[in-house]
């Protein structure tokens, strides 16, 4: 029997399709998700209603080699709109104390010291930093450093011009460095501060 | 060449130092793009010489690959079985996509747009880094002004911004000065108060400006209330006539009444500065802080 025998169901075909361009793209979706939510419970909401958006609107993308940076708009407007609806604001660093705890930084000679420190830091580390940033800086970040998406995708993506890709991924990696030091510098002070306790006769 | 810039802007600038300095203040923020790749080669080329002989962007350059390398290797979430049963069952459930007319992301159509403004970006960058050499001076603009052609209400952000300012002068301000920390802390870009001589800080607060986040910093001018609206530059440059005086004078000039406007941007915000003043009260304003 030959194949033409068959008629084809269009609607399965369109499925089949969605699920071989835009699924591939879960995990790393939902990694962006958690990142920017309370729990991954949160997290695996926004995702599934990216996941209809981007079902309902598949006939829109024509080019499904750009399947990736749409889902992520989607994924981004899902999150917008989850943040505004909860009235939940992002609880930042002073921008200042991380921008001075940068510039300490890179005016002193702790470069080698900063490349070790970061290469040891564990994911909750990672996140706690990009937290502690606001959150343009930080979505410009990690779709170019961990995502893997070049500076006019993101541009695409976020909806911004290149040149505040730019900038927003050159003072996003400021801030995050600042924020690295500034938690590494905290938590010295306090092992400094028990020890203090320690000698004066242990703990009360 | 010397390898120590706090040393260097110590030093009373010579017109040569002064135009190395502010060669280093464009390029150190080009160094993420640098690191990424993003430029093009004659601003590699150009960063690459800077890079010689200034260690502090040797060592800025080294925190971009430092923390580009560690989060290349983040791992990515696993998605269970059981979520993705579930989005499934939740597609399944959805209507099937209608065809439409395309709106798709078209990153490779839009692309040559972007990178045209990009490199326009660049360009920029790279002319003010040629303007300071050849003036010896640390402005690396010239301070001119352009006024609107067109009335005020006629751009929504300065319109908007204009009627939140006849409306703050007409009661009590909403904030103090010693809230500026907390509206540092509300807003996704960076707010520095203005400074020049006999203008001060009394107030802050942050506001909508058009539906978008604005800071809103008030000073006293002698006996005259000044306010500054400071928002995110992708808001400041939206409207052509912003653009336009911008990419001409490097300031924006605009009355409405007896309220007078003076308008730039920063690395990554945009400025609108209001008061019952002459121009001129602003205009100086505004050169204080180009030389800072």
């Amino acid at each position: 029997m030959s194949a033409t025998s068959h008629p084809v169901d269009p609607a399965a075909e369109l499925r089949a399709r969605f699920e071989a361009v835009v699924m591939p793209h879960l995990d790393r979706l939902l990694a962006f998700a958690i990142r920017r939510t309370d729990s991954v419970a949160d997290a695996e909401d926004a995702v599934q209603e990216a996941c209809v958006r981007a079902w309902l609107g598949f006939t829109d993308l024509r080019d499904e080699a750009n399947a990736r940076p749409w889902f992520y708009r989607i994924l981004r407007t899902v999150l917008s709109d989850m943040r505004e609806k909860s009235g939940r604001r992002q609880q930042l660093v002073y921008i200042t104390r991380l921008e001075d705890a940068h510039d300490e930084l890179v005016g002193g000679e702790h470069d080698a010291l900063f490349a070790e420190v970061v290469s040891r830091l564990d994911s909750e580390a990672v996140h706690r930093g990009l937290r502690n940033i606001p959150e343009d800086f930080a979505a410009a970040v990690e779709l170019h450093d961990i995502d893997g998406f070049k500076y006019v995708e993101i541009a695409e993506i976020v909806g911004v011009p290149i040149g505040t890709v730019m900038s927003r991924i050159a003072r996003g990696r400021k801030l995050l460095a600042g924020a690295i030091m500034a938690e590494r510098g905290a938590a010295a002070a306090e092992h400094r501060s028990t020890d203090r306790r320690s000698a004066q006769g242990g703990p009360r | 060449m010397s390898d120590d810039r706090s040393t260097m802007a110590n030093r009373a600038a010579s017109p040569e130092e002064a135009a190395r300095e502010s060669r280093h203040e464009v390029l150190r923020e080009l160094l993420g793009a640098y690191a990424d790749r993003e430029l093009p080669p004659e601003t590699v080329a150009q960063i690459d010489a800077h890079l010689v002989g200034c260690a502090e962007c040797r060592r800025g350059l080294e925190v971009h690959h430092a923390l580009r390398a560690r989060l290349a290797v983040e791992p990515p979430a696993a998605a269970s079985p059981a979520f993705r049963a579930r989005i499934a069952a939740a597609i399944d459930a959805a209507p099937a996509p209608a065809p439409r007319v395309a709106t798709d992301v078209r990153v490779s159509s839009n692309a040559r747009m972007l990178w045209l403004a990009a490199s326009g970006w660049i360009i920029a960058m790279v002319l003010s880094i040629a303007l300071a050499m050849t003036s010896g001076t640390t402005s690396v603009f010239a301070p001119t002004s352009r006024t609107l052609s067109t009335p005020v209400h006629d751009v929504p952000l300065l319109g908007a911004v204009v009627d939140d300012y006849a409306r703050v002068s007409r009661g009590d301000l909403p904030g103090r000065a010693r809230d500026l920390d907390a509206v540092r802390a509300a807003v996704s870009f960076p707010v520095e108060p203005l400074r020049a001589q006999n203008l001060r800080l009394i107030a802050a607060w942050t506001t909508d400006v058009h539906g978008e986040p604005a800071a809103v910093l008030a000073y006293r001018l002698d006996d005259r209330l000044l306010v500054q609206y400071l928002v995110a530059e992708d808001v400041f440059f939206q409207h052509p006539a912003i653009r336009s005086a911008i990419a001409d004078h490097h300031l924006l000039r605009a009355a409405d009444g007896d309220r007078t406007v003076v308008a730039w941007p920063d690395s990554s915000t945009g400025t609108v500065l209001v008061g019952n003043v002459p121009t001129e009260s602003l205009q100086t304003i505004w050169r204080s802080e180009s030389k800072r």
